[in-house]
């Protein structure tokens, strides 16, 4: 038991990887868990989880998919996270996703006219601003009213489902009526968010190639000029902030303009035609580090975690908990409402009646998985895109049940609700043992 | 021959990240032994007592209780060997009663239970008659069928004696159990400290006061950075000899200060009145005035609306009648941000809940007021170089005892998030201090470098209001001295004026010139 480990100065990255030995080992011990269900209830693990890694990333086209499945629950795992930050129980990512996506659909198909990134970014702030109002309402009710935002998200759960299948349903009023399955029309080309398949084509014209490539430019001189920044190098000479920002913007931009133009030749394997990778997975990367950037380096951020950490301690400090309440539970649910949007304008290009798809339920467990860290929801939200696109051929493979992968995504949030569990049988220490027993009292 | 210790811990060393907080210790408590355990904040006082209730394990060492070596894994164990805590913040379910409280965790059940194994009944009866004896036999005054909710601190520390003795301890352990005690409380404490010493429990009492040290000790042990430096009995130990021993220099606990020169007000209340959380008055048509240059010291046993007053102040209540005046600015419907940034400082009462987020860094509670203002933030992005220097300075200059700025404020002993809270409100450029129980649970050295700094604010002309429950503190700085008492401010004098026995009895609510509560509130537009 006598060591002085714990007096060494821990790097960085070891803490980083001490984080994440937990939902690691939460993840194999529910898998392992799994098989030995199966195996009880006379089913083989091997060709099951066999069968899940093959649907999931081996056979042709399952990395695509499986990413497919990510990007929701990357956009909903953020608008879930977001609001734990405050202290706030969003359960209803499901509604406002729902509806993000009837607003972008909306836009989609009754605008025309536009360029396509214009309308393309019109669809697309409306799906947030409506699920911002969608969630914003449960945020105000609690903050002015006090009354609880589990049930009042909850609630409006039910009001964006049934009001969706009212607008699309059969007599609905967004129904398609050339279409004889109840669903909206599709979006015009200007306002879908195009898959890596489509992208040599769009991309045919140097000019749209040109733009692409002065968009990455730009934004990468802001991030990477503000990140030197924020290093604190020293701002003469070739390691001014500036240089850098110029230097990076024009390579990436560069790099950009000639993948576009190569992309046909390339082929690869994300760009077949029957491929449905969307753009939208790449922005939920981007979202995910914006969102960390909002949390950690804006006063915003510090405002909303304050109020998640100590109401009381935010009051004191003169932090607004009504103002940060809803504001919280706004960007929550515009976050959720992006995810319905994407998912419409780059996936679906339509809404079909009774969509429901449970991402909105899931990604509260990826929040968890994730510890609520905006980039730990990248890794989680691919486990459980993994887990959701590798389960049909897991089914047909093996004769197992595909609800066994509920059990297992069960076992795993049970394992991080109560680490303990794994620090227990891995025989791991806490990253600081006794750090959660802070000081009490006077004392 | 001699009987062994009740306790002994030899050579115990533990080490958090970044500290060694026990560094060898040894601790010898005889049976039946009130042991007052002294030392500087950070000493590690308190990680020495967890590491005997089992809540820390020790690194190295050995912990011996009646002569035989045990090993204490968590507080259950410390129970069953016959060792009980009282923290400081008690850890009492307020909407229970005292009986419930105490037998939580070892709740006996009804005879007919047995058959049904588990699912028995609770023997109230049982509970309620056993406290009763203990109670009578301690001379502890509990009512065991009272709401833990409506007792005062006192009380409640007395429920957790209690909970200690149901479970038969025989050693005890008080980790400054008389900060939050009014004197008449702490006398009271000690009474029931020498009786339960006399028929054999041993006492381990930790605390800053050493006027207490002297009042109930029979041993005194010092600790300093991790290490025993001394052990000595009141007997031949002086106030001074002690508080240089825990400081490792010369201390003044007595400061000398220079006539005020009071300026023009800062703070006036003009007839305020204020209401407690159940909607009764706790403030009654308070007026006061603090004047820059001007330390006005309020007196009171505290639950006198004293802390209702200065969340008034401070926005974090609202005023129910009256008027608030800072410099120029009447206070209406103000938020506490707007009140701040009129140049408030405010030290809080309750620093745990509302002075630090606990989970965050020391740098970052550094700035909990002004992390939006420049140079902390350039519009909404956080300066994190600015944050960092600023934690440099304010962890040096107020002696903040941490392993880095970076370390969570919860992990950092008692008195040095105090100390944190005091740097940020002082670092701030304010005109108005106010300042409720501030030295709670510091130590000598730092008492004595908080003191001379209000002094100094003082002098530079700043106010300061100073509320606390510590007659010599409020005697030691106060310019004037307002004295509380059932919301009313019954009494103001000027301090040369002042007798402790005076004040004294206007704390009990005898005497002053507002004795009775018939004077008419004034119309207020
Ligand atoms: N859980 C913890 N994690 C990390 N460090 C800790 C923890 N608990 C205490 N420490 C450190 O150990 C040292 C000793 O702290 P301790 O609380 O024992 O002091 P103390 O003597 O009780 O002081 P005070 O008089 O201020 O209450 C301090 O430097 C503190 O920062
Ligand atoms: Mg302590």
């Amino acid at each position: 038991m006598s060591n002085h480990n714990d007096f060494e100065k821990t790097s960085p990255w070891g803490l980083f990887l001490q984080q994440l030995i937990v939902p690691a080992l939460a993840v194999v011990t529910a898998l392992v868990l799994g098989a030995i269900i199966m195996w009880a209830t006379g089913n083989d693990p091997l060709v099951a989880y066999r069968g899940l890694l093959d649907g999931a990333f081996l056979k042709k086209r399952a990395l695509s998919e499986t990413l497919v499945a990510t990007t929701p629950y990357i956009f909903l795992g953020l608008a879930v996270a977001f609001g734990f930050k405050c202290g706030l129980f969003n359960i209803g990512a499901e509604g406002q996703f729902y509806i993000g996506q009837l607003a972008a659909v909306w836009v989609g198909y009754n605008v025309h006219g536009l360029p396509a990134i214009l309308h393309l970014t019109l669809a697309l702030g409306a799906a947030i601003v409506a699920g911002a109002i969608w969630s914003g309402i449960p945020g105000y009710l609690r903050a002015k009213l006090g009354s609880h935002e589990v049930i009042n998200t909850i609630m409006m759960n039910y009001i964006a489902i049934y009001l969706a299948d009212y607008l699309v349903g059969l007599s609905g009023p967004m129904r398609d009526p050339a279409s004889s399955a109840p669903q909206t029309p599709a979006v015009d080309a200007s306002a879908q968010l195009p898959r890596l398949s489509e992208l040599p084509a769009l991309m045919a014209s140097p000019v749209t190639r040109f733009t692409a490539a002065l968009l990455v430019a730009v934004f990468a001189f802001i991030v990477v000029r503000w990140w030197w920044q924020q290093r604190g190098n020293s701002l003469r000479g070739w390691r001014n902030p500036w240089v850098v920002g110029l230097i990076s913007a024009g390579g990436l931009g560069l790099i950009t303009y000639v993948f576009l133009s190569s992309l046909n030749r390339i082929g690869g394997p994300f760009t077949d035609r029957a491929d449905r990778l969307h753009l939208g997975f790449f922005l939920a990367i981007l979202v995910a580090v914006l969102v960390w950037w909002i949390l950690e380096k804006t006063t915003l951020g510090f405002e909303v975690r304050t109020v998640g950490a100590s109401p009381e301690a935010a009051e004191y400090a003169g932090i607004s908990i009504v103002r940060n309440f809803v504001l919280a539970m706004a960007i929550s649910g515009g976050l959720a409402g992006l995810a319905g949007g994407v998912e419409v304008l780059g996936l679906e290009r339509n809404v079909k009646s009774f969509f429901s798809a449970g991402y909105g339920f899931d990604s509260i467990a990826v929040a968890l998985l994730a510890n609520n860290n905006p980039l730990g929801i990248i890794p989680a939200g691919f486990l459980f895109g993994a887990l959701r696109n590798g389960a049909d051929l897991m089914e047909l493979r093996a004769g197992v049940s595909k609800q066994i992968i509920l059990v297992v995504q069960a076992l795993v949030l049970m394992f991080i609700a109560a680490p303990v569990i794994i620090r227990k049988l891995y025989r791991i220490r806490a990253i600081r043992e006794e750090g959660v027993q802070l000081t009490r009292g006077w004392g | 021959m001699t009987k062994p210790p009740a306790l002994e811990a030899r050579g115990i060393t533990k080490a958090f990240p970044g500290v060694l907080a026990n560094d060898h210790v040894d601790l010898r408590l005889a049976q039946g032994e009130i042991h007052a355990l002294l030392g500087e904040n950070g000493a590690g006082k308190t990680t020495l007592m967890n590491i005997l209730y089992g809540l820390y394990q020790q690194d190295e060492g050995q912990v011996f209780i009646g002569g035989q070596e045990v090993d204490i894994h968590s507080p259950n164990e410390a129970i069953a060997h016959g060792i009980g805590m009282v923290h400081q913040h008690f850890m009492l379910i307020p909407v229970m009663t005292v009986a419930e409280n105490i037998m939580l965790g070892v709740e006996p059940r009804t005879a007919r239970s047995r058959w049904l194994g588990f699912i028995g009944q609770l023997d109230y009866r049982r509970v309620e008659s056993r406290v009763r004896e203990l109670s009578s036999q301690h001379s502890l005054e509990v009512d065991p069928t009272a709401l833990v909710q409506t007792l005062s601190v006192g009380a409640q520390q007395r429920v957790e004696i209690m909970k200690a003795l149901y479970r038969q301890a025989r050693i005890l352990i008080l980790d400054e159990p008389t900060a939050v005690l009014t004197p008449q409380e702490s006398e009271e404490l000690f009474q029931i400290m020498r009786s339960l010493a006399e028929r054999g429990t041993s006492i381990i009492f930790i605390t800053h006061k050493l006027k207490e040290v002297f009042a109930v000790a029979d041993r005194i042990t010092v600790m300093r950075n991790g290490q025993v430096v001394g052990s000595t009995t009141p007997e031949q130990a002086t106030e001074q000899q002690l508080a240089s021993m825990m400081v490792g220099r010369e201390v003044l606990l007595r400061l000398s200060k220079a006539p005020a020169h009071p300026k023009e007000a800062v703070l006036s209340l003009e007839n305020l009145s204020v209401n407690d959380d159940r909607g009764q008055k706790a403030v009654r048509e308070v007026t006061l005035r603090v004047r820059a240059g001007e330390i006005l010291g309020i007196a009171g046993v505290q639950g006198n609306g004293q802390t209702e007053l200065v969340e008034a102040l401070t926005g974090l209540r609202p005023i129910a009648l009256g008027q608030v005046r800072i410099g120029e600015k009447t206070l209406k419907e103000t938020s506490p941000r707007q009140i701040m940034e009129q140049g408030v400082g405010h030290i809080p009462e309750d620093r745990q809940k509302r002075g630090l987020v606990l989970r965050y860094s020391v740098e970052d509670n550094l700035v909990l007021c002004t992390y939006y203002q420049r140079p902390f933030a350039k519009g909404l992005i956080i300066q994190h170089e600015a944050i960092e220097e600023n934690a440099r300075r304010l962890i040096e200059e107020f002696d903040i005892r941490t392993p880095s700025a970076r370390t969570p404020a919860g992990t950092l002993s008692g008195g040095n998030q105090q100390k944190v809270i005091v740097a940020r409100e002082l670092s701030r450029p304010i005109k108005l201090l106010i300042a409720a129980q501030p030295t709670r649970g510091l130590d000598v050295g730092s008492i004595e470098f908080l003191h001379r700094r209000l002094i100094e604010q003082r002098d530079a002309g700043y106010a300061v209001l100073l509320v606390s429950a510590e007659l010599d503190e409020i005697l030691a700085l106060s310019d004037r001295i307002a004295v509380m008492y059932k919301g009313e401010i019954i009494d103001t004098l000027p301090a040369e004026q002042a007798t402790r026995e005076e004040i004294g009895l206007l704390m009990a609510g005898v005497g002053g010139h507002k004795t009775s509560p018939a004077r008419q509130p004034v119309e207020v537009n």
